[in-house]
């Protein structure tokens, strides 16, 4: 008996009665919308759109304190990582399925080790610099009043603590254990090859 | 791109594309999706396909791929609303011997599952090593060992009798 010949009449025994036909699958793929792409594309047109309001505003209005032009630098530079980053993963998410599956999880694990750095370390950079940024730059704004300046600082920092210690480690507890297992599991197909 | 192109790349590949992935995962909803996110990738790089491989080895990747991604079972394609209502049909009950080669297969570890897939499928060999990135010679020490490893389970299983 020639097993692997029935092991083949058994596999192409499969119903493939419930796959779309190819008019269907057409409509399909026409109505497909990659949600992560989207939020990558948004989170770059976002960080464009308030690099150009910063320098905009910077232009307009003509600051006098050497704070406010810090500040500014400090905001355009915390959008230009967040480009940076993001410009880079599109870039790395257009290379996807082109190669071996040998060389694609080697490839995702990379990616998976730049997402985890990515939640450690630049997202802390980039919200550390704006804050820096903003206190800086809205100094010139709010000086002359004590009661506006008191109430300005207050609320920034009420801001920023809630998205640093609040919003940020729950997310990044999420992400990472995601991230975390999904590095196990391609650590051990790794190992398979 | 031509949807005719597609189209008949997608009549020819569908139920090879689909059986791969219900190997790797035995679950038809979960196969279904795979199967579909390869031919939205495949219509999506068409255009770009430089003919430097055969057109079955460059899809049998991009399946393979897919489903070496495919880690959480939570329904992964994400469609806004059909510009037509596909209807929906519901799981088709398989034979036993099937659900039991699908269930022995999705047992194996993940390379070698893609492994016996594709040799299920009638790929050479030399075709499969380049899809999985191991030397032909790798390749077959694997289908050997698989093919042992599977047959000695429907024996036991009494299937072959």
């Amino acid at each position: 008996m020639d097993n692997l010949n029935d092991l083949k009449a058994i596999w192409l025994n499969v119903k493939t009665d419930s796959l779309p036909n190819s008019e269907q699958m057409v409509a399909i793929i026409k109505a497909y919308k990659n949600k992560t792409l989207q939020r990558l594309v948004l989170l770059i047109v976002a960080a464009f759109f308030m690099i150009a309001l910063m320098l905009f505003t910077g232009y307009v209005y003509d600051f006098k304190f050497l704070s406010s032009k810090i500040g500014e630098g400090l905001i355009v530079f915390s959008g230009a990582i967040l480009i940076a980053t993001n410009l880079n993963s599109l870039n790395r998410f257009y290379k996807l399925n082109v190669c071996s599956n040998k060389e694609y999880i080697e490839f995702l694990k990379q990616t998976r080790l730049r997402q985890l750095f990515y939640f450690r370390y630049t997202q802390v950079a980039g919200l550390v610099f704006s804050f820096i940024g903003l206190i800086l730059y809205l100094y010139e704004l709010v000086y002359k009043n004590q009661i506006v300046m008191i109430t300005c600082y207050l609320l920034l920092v009420l801001y920023f603590t809630v998205i640093f210690f609040y919003f940020r480690p729950k997310s990044f507890k999420k992400g990472s254990a995601k991230l975390n297992l999904e590095l196990d599991k391609l650590q051990c197909i790794e190992q398979q090859f | 791109m031509s949807d005719l192109n597609f189209k008949e790349i997608y009549e020819t590949y569908s139920s090879q594309i689909y059986r791969v992935c219900l190997g790797y995962v035995n679950d038809q909803e979960q196969a279904k999706d795979l199967m579909q996110e390869t031919f939205i990738s495949v219509w999506k790089n068409l255009s770009s396909f430089r003919h430097q491989s055969k057109i079955s080895t460059w899809i049998f990747r991009i399946a393979t791929n897919n489903c070496l991604r495919h880690l959480e079972k939570a329904k992964r394609i994400i469609t806004t609303e059909l510009p037509y209502q596909i209807e929906e049909k519901e799981e088709v009950k398989q034979d036993d011997k099937v659900l039991f080669l699908y269930r022995c297969i999705s047992e194996l570890e993940e390379t070698d599952r893609l492994i016996i897939s594709l040799v299920l499928e009638d790929l050479p060999q030399a075709e499969i090593a380049t899809i999985i990135g191991l030397s032909v010679g790798n390749i077959r020490v694997k289908v050997h060992r698989i093919k042992e490893k599977l047959t000695s389970k429907f024996k036991k299983n009494g299937q072959f009798e």
